[in-house]
């Protein structure tokens, strides 16, 4: 049964495996995925241990449902200590890994140590072998995969792997399965990488049995309804992501040209609708596909229709390569960003980072910051399509000054550059912020600023914040599993009811997380998608754990919590700019010019949004200074911690 | 317990209240919705003037694509200058840099 997945400690230094069942107790306090992550994460890292050092313990999971009969349950979780933050390092990735790996008879892998020469892991029914990496050690993310299927002779290896940027310690270097799946924030590739880990593959005919299988089947049929039928869901199947770039760049709500617009005009070339068509002329009108038991199929397969790597094949683009090699950049070309995100898929790197760092790039040097000299010629101004995906390929293999320095990521990357160019780097605890842009977005401006891994979209973001729902439904939504009568307010740029909306959401995201299930298989995009009151029928189906909504909750937020302490102990402070729950000065100075009539002029206001901190760490249960008090710890039992369980 | 019984969770019960065959304006004060002629490639809002081209994911599910960038440009620049005058007319600053 699901529950009796185990726990693998993998010692690379010593070549040691430890191999142990997760304990009842804990199951029930973490249920897996991230939140038992966070809980290992904590108990297995020192304070203050390097990123990229031997100590630090990368982790890789699925969750307590993966590779049930429930739906969408293909999410890989990865997390360690981030070598870009300093903090909390947390990626999630789709695809076919996490199943494999639990059918191979694994939950969750804690990898410590430093292989001598490069390796990786083949897990395989209830065993983990170390092998020698030595013949995939620099190829790239797809190279890497096959060539290891064919070293062990079997088509149906799933492995997460990282590419030459993970190798090369780009502080923001992923790790992937398949041909675009990315566990992309943070920077957990390059811990890979520090570990001399190219890969962890795996292998399974272990069966998994259900507690209640009839109901299991039975539930998932409405649950299967439930997602499909919903509008948010219908429209991701038939433009995937990028239909949220399209929808959020119609009102005003990207940031372009780093942070200098919040709207990119005439982007016609670049919307979901053309690249849709692009998908259809180069693969066939049936071009979408998904991952592991998912119904939605949100993402497209494509070749690049022209320049210098046409025919190429590749999947996507996310609407976060739209915004890294679209907007932000100022770029308006469908082949620059098909092409870059080819590349990024390649490498193994962070779309998001790597378009951010290197608008940020393009604003110092017309700015004046950065010179000629130190782009080596390289003409870095916005609109430059050539020149962007050339950065793409020097960071991954830290060519020339600026590249080598954006690839360390932006804050230390400010150090080299000098001047004021930390003004214009547009990040939260040293991540950048991904395409969109909140200054007329309370709720979502706190959400990045709070997240916990850094200014993020799927860590607290309440997007249904944007849909004007009226105030009744609101309150059925925000009110459950949790009784709330406190402020809400329907329109998304007030700041009425944020806090709470970003303190729930957070806990939602937290929730489905150590499920194992797809976010967008819960609330985030619709309203009427599932969570805490439809989570304990799948959770009780499958494994026979019997939890109520508000248990679930609590879960939640313990998990929540558990990252907060480990934020905590590596030195978050609540207004320090670098590792801090705060903005960039630009989303206080600077208004809107761009969009819809009533977001032009909009900025954040800075005492409404250090209101709404206050308000958020109320509901937490932190202090003024963002800490938790001792009634919350006693409240979600974590007031002995790191208590050492696993 | 939630497990038990037939009762409907709050997001089942909100399928309900989905609309199909009509969009909102993306002008977030106006968010006025707005139905499209079936198969229609464009859409005004009837209180606000934004303009927005149009994509049907099927025949009942409208989608705005964007904004007529023309229009909606004119609109921009001009909402613009007219918040920056009001400001320095209250403030005696610019609203921003």
């Amino acid at each position: 049964m699901a529950l009796n997945r185990k726990i693998a400690y993998i010692n690379l230094t010593t070549g040691e495996i430890d191999i142990k069942p997760i304990p009842l107790d804990v199951r029930k306090r973490f249920l897996g995925g991230r939140g038992l992550d966070a809980y290992l994460l904590y108990n297995h890292t020192k304070e203050g241990c390097d990123p990229l050092g031997p100590d630090n313990a990368l982790i890789i999971s699925g969750g307590i449902l993966t590779a049930t009969c429930a739906s969408a349950t293909a999410r890989t979780h990865v997390m360690a200590k981030s070598p870009l933050t300093g903090l909390l390092g947390s990626a999630n990735m789709g695809g076919f890994f996490a199943p494999e790996m639990a059918w191979a008879g694994f939950h969750h892998l804690v990898i410590t140590g430093r292989a001598k020469k490069p390796v990786y892991l083949f897990i395989h029914n209830g065993e983990i072998e170390i092998r020698d990496a030595a013949n995939v050690w620099g190829k790239t993310t797809t190279e890497t995969q096959w060539a290891i299927r064919k070293e062990l002779g079997d088509e149906e290896v799933k492995a997460c792997v990282i590419g030459p940027a993970g190798e090369n310690l780009v502080t923001f270097a992923n790790v992937m399965t398949g041909i675009k799946n990315a566990a992309g924030r943070t920077g957990m590739g390059a811990v890979m990488g520090s570990k001399n880990l190219k890969a962890v593959a795996a292998r399974g005919t272990m069966d998994i049995k259900i507690a209640h299988p009839v109901e299991a089947f039975e539930y998932n049929k409405q649950f299967i309804d439930q997602i499909t039928s919903a509008k948010v869901n219908q429209t991701q199947g038939a433009l995937g992501t990028p239909f949220i770039w399209g929808a959020t760049n119609s009102w005003g709500g990207l940031r372009t040209h780093n942070f200098k617009y919040n709207q990119l005009e005439y982007a016609d070339d670049i919307e979901p609708e053309r690249l849709d068509e692009i998908a259809t002329e180069t693969i066939g009108p049936y071009h979408m596909t998904g991952c592991f038991g998912c119904q939605v199929h949100c993402r497209a397969q494509y070749r690049i229709p022209s320049g210098p790597l046409a025919g190429k094949y590749d999947e996507g683009p996310e609407y976060t390569s739209q915004g890294a090699f679209g907007a932000e950049i100022g770029c308006r070309s469908a082949e620059t960003v098909l092409t870059g995100n080819h590349l990024v898929d390649q490498f193994g790197m962070d779309n998001l980072e790597v378009g951010s760092l290197i608008s940020w790039a393009m604003e110092l040097y017309e700015e004046g910051i950065i010179t000629d000299k130190q782009t080596d010629g390289l003409d870095l101004r916005f609109g430059n399509d050539e020149a962007a995906l050339e950065m793409v390929r020097r960071i991954a293999y830290r060519e020339g000054f600026v590249a080598d320095a954006l690839a360390d990521g932006g804050i230390p990357a400010s150090k080299k550059f000098g001047k004021n160019s930390f003004d214009y780097l547009i990040q939260v605890k040293g991540m950048s912020n991904l395409h969109s842009d909140e200054r007329a977005t309370p709720a979502l401006a706190l959400n990045v600023a709070t997240s916990s891994r850094g200014s993020d979209h799927l860590r607290s973001r309440p997007a249904i914040d944007l849909y004007h729902l009226p105030e009744k439904v609101l309150r059925k939504i925000f009110g459950s599993p949790i009784p709330y009568d406190g402020p809400l307010n329907s329109e998304h740029t007030s700041y009425e009811g944020k806090a709470w909306m970003v303190f729930w959401q957070e806990n939602v995201y937290m929730g489905v997380d150590c499920l194992g299930i797809c976010k967008y298989h819960t609330t985030f995009l619709g309203a009427t998608l599932p969570n805490f009151e439809d989570w304990p029928k799948v959770v009780y189906y499958n494994t026979g754990l019997e939890f109520t909504p508000e248990e679930l909750w609590t879960i939640a937020e313990r998990g929540n919590m558990v990252e907060r302490m480990f934020n905590l102990r590596e030195g978050l402070k609540r207004n320090d700019p670098a590792k801090g729950d705060t903005l960039n000065h630009r989303y206080f100075d600077e208004p809107c010019r761009r969009g819809a009539p009533d977001v032009i002029g909009l900025s954040i206001d800075q005492e409404k949004f250090n209101g709404m901190v206050d308000e958020f760490y109320k509901y937490k249960g932190l202090d003024k200074n963002g800490r938790p008090t001792q009634k919350t710890l006693k409240r979600l039992g974590l007031e002995n911690e790191p208590s050492h369980l696993v | 317990m939630a497990i038990k019984g037939g009762k409907q969770s709050t997001a089942a019960s909100l399928r309900k209240t989905r609309t199909f065959g009509k969009i909102r304006c993306h002008n977030p004060s106006c968010m006025e919705r707005i139905i499209p002629e079936p198969g229609s490639e464009h859409a005004k809002c009837p209180t606000c003037g934004m303009e927005y081209r149009l994509f049907w994911v099927n025949d009942n599910l409208p989608r705005i694509r964007g904004p007529v960038w023309d229009v909606n440009r004119e609109i921009a620049e001009k909402t613009f200058a007219d918040k920056q005058a009001a400001t320095i007319k209250k403030t005696g600053k610019k609203g921003g840099k």
